[in-house]
């Protein structure tokens, strides 16, 4: 594009605009963009990531909301948490004999009722929540830099939220309410209808389903235009750049509508009101990984000797939190890098969870809390659930469909790809489980074996495959989550790791980016391996299929740890050795 | 709007029947090019077929978008636009200018489209009056039998009925054009067919009055419900999926009356328009004329019956990672509350868009339901219809596999190798152990029942027991053939009862009735009830499947209720051997501790012995690191996918029946007499039991089985000689007498072997013989270890155990020819 006529920031609809009459100027029909786009996106791919612009690009969140502007460019970071279905919309209409565009809008710019020339199109909707168990340094580093801004607009703070056509009934005052954001002052005057009986309808359900703006997460309808339903998929991280809107001319009006509408009426829409949830029309989403939620990723390629230094200061670091116990800290970093890679049949390739032993009613608070923050240090979404008999019994593990709202009920394992989770199984005491109970045991036993998760849809379970790094703290071996690693655990003092802020820079960077090196194995030694894995298998007939692949893995993750993307006999060697040790422990 | 009905004859006329602004087919607008032409539209009513009421009453009135539909445009109406459509997807009208200067005999086209409505009409009625089926016309000759619709016709006046179902493979056969007008402008097209029927009714039976509607279904194409996307507005669409959440029934207004609060007067009927009733503002009444005095009254309005029902996608269709997508259905009349949520439903409707209070550019979209159809709950289709009686319909015979589908399962069965094919595809992570997944495949295909007019009955049924060692992913073959089977449960032997797996007696609390509550194996009636952990049952629950695994019934007995209930289940249990590993020194039963008389009710058993031998080591270790290292993908090829098999094994449960050839029976009395044979060795007394009638009976299921996996309907001889070598492959393992290396059935039906038998007694008659030597009658004692020496001197090699001897020595005692005393010392009496 050359010279951007346009704000794309702040006006990204005139952009979208004009592009569109541009297209339609230059002759082409409004039936050729069904299902494609004319250039706007290109022109903001452009924009953001050419012109570099995506960094003036305010990120939405609990925060920045209470200052960003409706209808102009943001971008939000978050966890598809639930597919909405599509949306069919009046794409593109005739006004008198000009073509116009409603292409990421939920509003027509110009009345739209009358006329009889226009093309419908489809868009997604995606319910997207903020990562579960997303850390604090992950937060994105914008934060800071517009908190400035936000505090010169602090007398903004307490207005509600409207939309730009709707500023002159800003002064309609629902505040007595007690409801922050107005729910539809000007629908509300036209019909006449009583404010308080709509505003209370429109809160509780707004309620149930969408939690608060100002509770601190922020979720956020994405509608998406013209992708292919492979691109997104569910619990994946993605960052959605596009207008948002939040839109105060909603209403709600009971009355008036009959009972045909209001069966079709998207049902999910009524529970997720535009007033309480703000939305996104999205030109461009990607898809994160781990590293792009680094503040300042260094950009350097990973050099050997560099990869090794982070190593060495970074196991040096795990052996001083787990108490001195240098084969658990080695443990630690080759289970801090697994991830699945690959899945055959219902075998999840890659996985490597540890399960540390030995730890008493005692130990436990003092290294699990210890441990639960160096993680939550080093990796951007952690979590740490204690089990115990109460929780097994109550707990809503996984997510259910809930047909009443149409929406998928989030439950504590939906996690994004790659999450951590604690189990504190130390707390856990003799008990009788009820059908909850038994239901999430297994529910947590089919994650740690086989990296699924079993979604309620009520007629029937739906298989979600999950990554999730699992760690349990357990006195003795845990039957409910029988991890591929069991470790006794053997701490000898108690230090308090002092990490400076670099340190642990390097060390995010050095797990966000080895994991998801590709790695290879040349033939050479995958004869090696074969005869250690035969041998060992003539000595000890109880070695099995997992053993072998704990192993295969623990030597994929060990070369990784060296940044290296071919396993070497030597690294070979250190995980027999390392597995000689753990056998050993385990006598 | 337009209300100037012109006086239409048939042949011009019948433009729409409903056009009456009353439905919203009538009040939607195409677009016309040209703005101005639009208001000028005018409708005709063809006032000899007035619009009938019921027909009304098909598409809901409500306020359809404005966009892509069609309407039929009167012949008169003016200069017509010119159907230049602003849809892409419309066919340009194939008489450009079709409006311009109509004359009265100039065919009508419905607004916009090429779809001449007499042509249409012309097609239709040669349709229902001239379309036979095949079998019609292998019977009889055309002349002398009805056209099948006629006689359907003739059957709804009968019945009474208000709906003509319509096969619209049948329209696709007998005329395609039809059947791609009737898609593509469903509105328009049915709302003729409705006319045509409308028009021969009274030609059949003068004195039927009600209308008829026309339901159309089984369309040859079905769309998935992910596909949906705006070309599909106001089309015809098929679309599978499940119920789940039906709305109350929703009472929908057709026609008004109005009283006037003032005279009393009651207005004449008045319909919904564009999904409103306009009330009256002055008395109609001349005298009266009052203002604002008119009041509904409802007991005299007509109401019909609606509801709104959300239909989701089945697992089947959800692509990983993403969420089941639902759709709106609109029912009305009879459909109202034809499937529950649960059921499985096929729809035939037309996918129509709405617009929505949130927003004016949103479209909320449904799908207006023709027909629903009920498909199968199961994964796999399970019945063989023996019992199955089918009253439920008569004329809609369930169609389950459609012909593509099966002429690709009959062209995979013709492949030679499908044995090989089937059984690599089954579990294909699970690597080796092809003997294994060769029985159950078997299994799953199954044998067929028999019911002989005595009573009697034979299962069909193929049970199979795994024992091995842990770590022979013996519980993974069980979970993936769970997932594979048409029905079944899961359980695992510890945590199941004699009443979780049969049947129980619960009272009611509220009613305080007794009623029957079924267990697992009456749950998985003709599927597979896996049961894990087999060896860890209580001897309770395991007693009780003596009965369910010849018999195939339940029956209780308690609190007043005696029943039998059906449980023609395949049994397929695993257990570990009782020291956690298989020892090879003991027999299979003293392995499993299992009862015998259970241990026999198998078919197939299997042992998953986990033999330290290198090449095997080698191997798994081999498939291991390609596992970890390699793209997972070319580990496993040529394997059918699960949806494959599952239809697969589904049609040749449900088509396949094979009967047994002479030649594969006479291979299977030789190969039965060889077996039992096979005991006598000749120059030894040893007498080996190796086959018992149960096992020439599993050997008939195997055949046909094996048969059925082929889609053979006849039994082969080399099926009968796989069936044996499957059993002796089981056998051989299990059976295996590990003293003399034959197969001994003995070992199966007593735990004891011949050899072991035969062991035994001599060491009896030796000891007896022993002490007729050495002690006196009624002479000192001795100790048993004394009596081990001397018999170790006299039998010379043989190891003898002096737990050997003391069994031996109890059953002389039990002759009562010695007795015990002092516990270790030997008596003669």
């Amino acid at each position: 594009m050359v010279g951007v006529a346009y704000d794309c920031l702040a006006n990204p609809l005139g952009a979208v605009r004009s592009t569109f009459e541009k297209a339609i100027a230059s002759g082409s029909d409004p039936a050729s963009f069904d299902g494609r786009d004319w250039g706007a996106v290109d022109l903001f791919r452009n924009f953001l990531y050419d012109d570099g612009g995506l960094s003036q690009v305010p990120i939405l969140n609990s925060a920045s909301i209470r200052w960003v502007q409706p209808n102009t460019l943001v971008r939000f970071r978050g966890m598809i948490q639930d597919m909405l279905g599509n949306e069919f919309y009046v794409g593109a209409y005739k006004d008198g004999s000009v073509w116009r565009t409603n292409k990421f809008t939920d509003v027509p710019q110009f009345p739209v009722d009358s006329t009889p020339d226009m093309r419908l199109w489809e868009r997604r909707m995606l319910y997207c929540t903020p990562v579960p168990g997303q850390n604090s340094w992950a937060e994105s580093s914008n934060a800071v830099m517009y908190a400035s801004m936000e505090s010169g607009t602090q007398q903004k703070e307490k207005r509600p939220r409207v939309d730009a056509e709707a500023t002159d009934n800003m002064d309609y005052d629902v505040s007595d309410n007690g409801i922050e954001g107005s729910p539809s002052t000007k629908k509300l005057k036209e019909n006449g209808h009583s404010t308080q009986q709509s505003i209370t309808e429109g809160t509780s359900s707004g309620m149930i389903m969408a939690p608060d703006v100002n509770s601190g997460s922020l979720p956020c309808l994405i509608k998406i235009y013209d992708c292919l339903e492979s691109d997104l998929k569910l619990n994946e991280v993605f960052e959605f750049v596009g207008v948002f809107t939040f839109d105060s001319e909603f209403k709600e009006d009971k009355d008036e509508s009959d009972d045909f509408t209001n069966g079709f009426s998207e049902d999910v829409l009524v529970h997720l009101p535009p007033n309480k949830v703000p939305r996104l029309h999205c030109f461009i989403h990607r898809k994160l990984a781990v590293h792009d939620f680094l503040p300042c990723s260094p950009t350097n390629e990973p050099k050997p000797n560099l990869v090794k230094e982070i190593r060495e200061a970074l196991l040096r670091h795990l052996t001083a939190v787990l108490g001195n116990d240098g084969i658990a800290a080695n443990f630690m970093l080759l289970h801090l890098l697994s991830m699945v890679y690959s899945r055959a049949g219902t075998v999840a390739v890659g996985k490597l969870s540890l399960n540390l032993t030995c730890l008493s009613r005692e130990s436990a608070p003092v290294f699990g809390t210890q441990l639960g923050l160096a993680l939550k240090n080093l990796l951007p979404f952690t979590q740490c659930i204690s089990l115990t008999v109460d929780y097994l019994n109550t707990a809503s593990l996984a997510p259910r469909k809930d047909y009443e709202t149409s929406r998928l009920i989030t439950g504590a394992l939906q996690l994004a790809e790659g999450s951590h989770v604690i189990f504190d199984e130390t707390r856990l005491e003799a008990g009788i489980l009820n059908s909850v109970g038994v239901e999430n045991a297994r529910l947590l036993k089919t994650l740690i074996e086989l990296q699924k998760v079993e979604y309620d849809f009520k007629f029937y379970k739906l298989d979600m495959p999950a990554d999730i790094q699992m760690l349990v703290l357990s006195e003795g071996k845990s039957n409910i989550l029988p991890a591929d690693v069991v470790l006794p655990f053997h701490p000898s003092s108690v230090a308090s790791a002092e990490v400076t802020t670099e340190a642990l820079e390097a060390w995010r960077w050095y797990l966000a980016t080895l994991r998801s090196l590709p790695h290879s194995i040349d033939s050479e030694l995958q004869k090696v391996i074969e005869n250690d894995l035969v041998a060992a298998r003539q000595e000890d007939r109880t070695l099995g299929t997992q053993d072998f692949s704990r192993l295969l893995t623990m030597g994929r993750l060990m070369s990784m740890s060296f940044g290296e993307t071919s396993l070497s006999l030597e690294h070979w060697q250190m995980v027999k050795e390392l597995e000689r040790l753990r056998r050993e422990r385990l006598k | 709007m337009a209300s100037d009905s012109s006086p239409a004859d048939f042949n011009n006329g019948p433009s729409s029947p409903d056009d009456s602004l009353s439905s919203p087919i009538g009040n939607t607008f195409s677009s016309p090019a040209d703005a101005t032409y639009r208001r000028r539209r005018r409708s005709i009513t063809p006032s000899e077929f007035d619009t009938p009421r019921a027909q009304r009453s098909r598409f809901a009135a409500s306020e359809t978008t404005p966009t892509g539909t069609r309407r039929a445009n009167g012949h008169s109406a003016g200069p017509a636009p010119t159907p230049s459509s602003t849809d892409g997807d419309v066919p340009p009208s194939s008489e450009g200018g079709d409006g311009y200067g109509m004359d009265e005999d100039r065919p009508t086209f419905v607004w916009g489209t090429n779809i001449s409505v007499n042509d249409v009409k012309v097609a239709i009625v040669r349709f229902l009056k001239n379309f036979r089926d095949e079998s019609q016309w292998n019977t009889e000759s055309e002349y002398l039998t009805e056209g099948k619709y006629i006689e359907a016709i003739k059957r709804v006046i009968e019945m009474e009925d208000d709906s003509l179902d319509v096969d619209a493979r049948n329209v696709f056969d007998y005329d395609s054009d039809l059947y791609a007008k009737m898609v593509r402008y469903p509105l328009e097209v049915l709302a003729i067919f409705d006319i045509v029927l409308m028009e021969m009714l009274p030609i059949i039976n003068p004195l039927f009055e009600k209308h008829i509607q026309t339901r159309i279904y089984n369309l040859k194409t079905s769309t998935s419900m992910r596909n949906l996307n705006p070309s599909d507005i106001e089309r015809m669409v098929s679309l599978k999926g499940m119920i789940i959440r039906s709305s109350s029934i929703i009472p929908e207004i057709r026609e008004a009356i109005f009283r006037c609060l003032v005279c009393g007067y009651y207005s004449d009927p008045l319909p919904v328009e564009k999904g409103r009733i306009s009330e009256p503002t002055i008395c109609l009444k001349e005298e009266c004329q009052a203002r604002n005095s008119m009041t509904l009254v409802h007991n005299r309005c007509r109401f019909t019956d609606k509801q709104i029902v959300r239909l989701q996608e089945t697992p089947d269709e959800i692509p990983e990672g993403g969420t089941p997508h639902t759709v709106s259905l609109l029912m009305h009349d009879k459909l109202v509350d034809a499937g529950k949520p649960g059921d499985r439903i096929e729809v035939t409707g037309i996918y129509r868009a709405m617009t929505v209070r949130v927003g004016p550019t949103q479209r909320t979209t449904y799908i207006d339901c023709l027909h629903i159809k009920k498909s199968d709950k199961s994964r796999m289709l399970a019945e063989d219809q023996v019992e199955v009686d089918n009253t439920l319909v008569g004329n809609s015979e369930e169609i389950l596999f459609d012909e593509k589908k099966v002429e690709q399962l009959k062209e995979l069965a013709k492949q030679p190798d499908i044995y090989d094919r089937l059984t690599r595809s089954l579990a294909p992570n699970i690597w080796e152990l092809d003997d294994v997944k060769k029985g159950l495949l078997c299994q799953l295909f199954g044998g067929n029942a028999l019911k002989l007019p005595s009573g009697a009955r034979f299962r069909g049924d193929i049970n199979i027991l795994l024992v091995g060692d842990p770590g022979t992913s013996k519980s993974q073959l069980l979970q993936y053939i769970h997932k594979l089977a048409p029905r079944g449960i899961y359980t695992s032997g510890r945590g199941s009862s004699a009443v979780g797996l049969t049947a129980y007696v619960a009272k009611d609390p509220e009613t305080g009735e007794t009623v029957l509550e079924s267990g697992a194996l009456v749950l998985s009636d003709r599927g597979i009830c896996c049961i894990d952990e087999f060896d860890k049952m209580s001897d309770s629950a395991r007693s009780m499947l003596h009965e369910v695994m010849e018999q195939q019934t339940v029956s209780i007995a308690k609190a007043g209720i005696i029943a039998s209930l059906n449980a023609r289940t395949s049994v397929l249990a695993c257990a570990n051997p009782s020291g956690s590993r298989y020892n090879p020194r003991l027999s299979v039963i003293d392995n499993i501790h299992l009862p015998p008389t259970l241990l026999s009710r198998f078919d197939l058993i299997y042992l998953l012995l986990d033999k330290a031998d290198e090449h095997t080591d080698r191997r798994l270790a081999k498939h291991i690191v390609a596992l970890h290292f390699e793209n997972p993908e070319s580990v496993q090829q040529n394997v059918l996918d699960i949806a494959t098999l599952t239809a697969y094994v589904g049609y040749a449960r449900k088509h396949i029946h094979p009967q047994l050839s002479d030649e594969a029976a006479e291979e299977l009395t030789r190969g039965y007499v060889e077996l039992r044979r096979r005991g006598n060795f000749p120059g030894s007394s040893k007498k080996v039991i190796t086959a018992t009638p149960r096992q020439i009976e599993s050997l008939i299921r195997l055949s046909e089985a094996l048969a059925r996996i082929r889609f053979s309907e006849s039994v082969e001889k080399h099926d009968v000689i796989e069936a044996f070598r499957l059993l002796e492959v089981a056998m051989q393992q299990s059976a295996t007498d590990h003293s003399t290396g034959t197969i001994d059935m003995d070992l199966i039906t007593t735990g004891i072997s011949a050899s072991e038998r035969m062991r035994r007694e001599s060491l009896v008659s030796s000891a007896r013989n022993i002490i007729m030597e050495k002690m006196q009658l009624g002479g000192p004692s001795m100790r048993l270890l004394e009596l081990l020496e001397e018999l170790k001197q006299q039998s010379s090699g043989g190891e003898l155990h002096l737990n050997d001897l003391r069994t031996a020595i109890t059953t002389l005692a039990s002759e009562g020819f010695v007795a015990f005393v002092h516990g270790d010392s030997v008596k003669r009496i």
